[in-house]
């Protein structure tokens, strides 16, 4: 058993009297790529994203190579550096261009020298094949090419874990295969993921394990084959069926 | 002695032309120092009262920020509620007959316009923070930058770029409501319209020509801000660069997309 980098323990999160998350457990090794599936509204995306605080949990713990990250000596925001997310909506800062987009981040946060930064921001915007957009706006590019940027931001801090929330949902679909394959190569590199994404395909070929949520629990975890191949749980067989077809 | 009324108009102009020049100069000065300084108070009241306030935090923190937050709400109520005019005559005699400060009408003048101006920013400004997709702020916070950060670089700059219209209408507001300021004897352009009436009682022909200049006044501003926001719009194309440039060629199309923005 290698490493666990994020460690959820007792995990729960209620909007009001919507109890979202129940007692999760969960955790996540290094140079893992752990896909979150589920239908809508299962929780996986709150899931992930109590892992770098933009939700509060409501109770139980989660640890970052061993510590709390809530209850720690270091602010949120350096935690949060190390553990990068790509959003479903992009979120590319819509006043600066896709070269400051990865810079402005590493400048300010990391205090890169800007020559440094922009060496950086080349490499991942040339690894995710967005390096001729520099100096385009991110309403002036398609949704795909906002999702690579996104993920060339992300990658340009130099984070241990991305995360990912549900990335293709927001793009045509012939913007998806574009996105996904800079995933895969990513997911090749031992970079630790955590993917809340509805491709299937992509989750049985990419990942290292696949979890299924449903109603705010986490129902299965195991292996792609696994869960593909012979799920152990009736809701996972169903929700299986109703997506793949 | 002219005999038509553009013969007066002219006579007049002519005649009070330094007159009517340094009232508008005091106008222009008034509304444009009182709008610098009201967007000013106005965003720093915005960001106070936009701070997000979580129940874990400190009981210190969440007191001062609630007073902080009373006082605030007090000031743009009470400023938005009452009419300029009064707010000047109380600022002006009431701190010379109370305080003992005798202040210089124009001085008072701009503190009153400024001050109004804030109360009405505050509203702009927190309009143009709270219309921010909150997806910007997750996105800057998920690479890890502060609140403070996140305003500076990713909130308030966009925030800046929508409020614009408005607070062009707020500088043209108060190059016309610097008029009332003639109440407590501001030497701005209304009051001097006035003065150059009463020698000859040629209202009607002065107060044409104030008229005229207010206009061109505010004609040129929204035209000059009109300008300024098409350059925060930046260019409307961009340069492509190859996939396999150097670093000259980078610095190449970067700097053309920046003479697009002239």
């Amino acid at each position: 058993m290698s490493e666990a980098v994020i460690q959820i323990n007792h995990l729960g999160k209620s909007f009001g009297k919507n109890e979202v998350l129940k007692d999760i457990n969960f955790s996540v090794n290094k140079g893992e790529v752990v896909c979150i599936i589920g239908s809508s509204g299962s929780g996986k995306s709150t899931l992930l994203r109590c892992v770098n605080l933009l939700e509060t949990p409501t109770y139980g713990e989660i640890l970052y190579h061993g510590k709390n990250i809530q209850h720690s000596d270091q602010p949120v925001s350096k935690y949060r550096t190390k553990v990068g997310m790509v959003f479903q909506q992009f979120n590319l800062f819509n006043n600066m261009n896709v070269l400051n987009n990865c810079v402005v981040g590493q400048m300010k946060v990391l205090g890169r020298k800007r020559a440094d930064a922009e060496e950086r921001a080349k490499y991942f915007l040339d690894k995710v094949g967005m390096l001729q957009f520099v100096n385009a706006k991110p309403r002036q590019i398609s949704g795909g090419q906002k999702q690579r940027v996104a993920i060339a931001r992300a990658l340009s801090m130099d984070p241990e874990v991305l995360l990912f929330d549900e990335p293709t949902s927001a793009l045509d679909p012939e913007m998806v295969g574009e996105v996904l394959s800079v995933m895969k190569t990513l997911a090749g590199t031992g970079l630790t993921m955590m993917i809340v994404t509805h491709e299937m395909a992509f989750a049985r070929d990419v990942a290292h394990r696949v979890c299924f949520m449903d109603e705010g629990v986490i129902v299965e975890e195991d292996s792609p084959q696994v869960i593909f191949g012979c799920p152990k749980h009736e809701r996972t067989r169903q929700f299986l069926t109703r997506v793949l077809g | 002695m002219p005999d038509t009324f553009f013969g007066w108009v002219w006579f007049m102009f002519i005649k009070y032309l330094p007159l009517f020049l340094q009232g508008a100069g005091t106008t222009i000065l008034i509304a444009v120092v009182g709008t610098v300084a009201g967007f000013i108070i106005g965003t720093l009241v915005a960001i106070v009262r936009t701070i997000p306030m979580h129940k874990k935090d400190h009981i210190v923190k969440k007191i001062v920020l609630k007073i902080a937050r009373g006082i605030l709400a007090a000031y743009v109520e009470l400023f938005r509620a009452t009419p300029m005019m009064v707010q000047a005559v109380l600022i002006y005699y009431g701190s010379l007959q109370y305080f003992g400060i005798d202040m210089p009408a124009l001085l008072a003048g701009i503190v009153v316009v400024s001050i109004n101006t804030g109360a009405y920013m505050a509203e702009i400004v927190r309009g143009g923070i709270i219309s921010i997709d909150v997806g910007q702020t997750e996105g800057a916070l998920s690479i890890g930058m502060t609140h403070w950060q996140t305003m500076l670089h990713v909130i308030m700059p966009q925030a800046l770029r929508n409020i614009m219209p408005s607070i062009g209408n707020e500088f043209v507001i108060n190059i016309k409501d610097s008029s009332v300021l003639s109440v407590i004897s501001v030497t701005e352009l209304f009051f001097m319209a006035k003065s150059s009436a009463g020698t000859y009682y040629k209202f009607f022909e002065a107060f044409v020509i104030a008229c005229i200049i207010y206009f061109v006044i505010n004609f040129t501003i929204t035209r000059i801000l009109l300008k300024i926001e098409r350059k925060m719009d930046g260019p409307d194309s961009y340069v492509l660069g190859s996939q396999n440039m150097t670093a000259e060629e980078m610095k190449l199309i970067l700097n053309k997309s920046i003479e697009g923005k002239k």
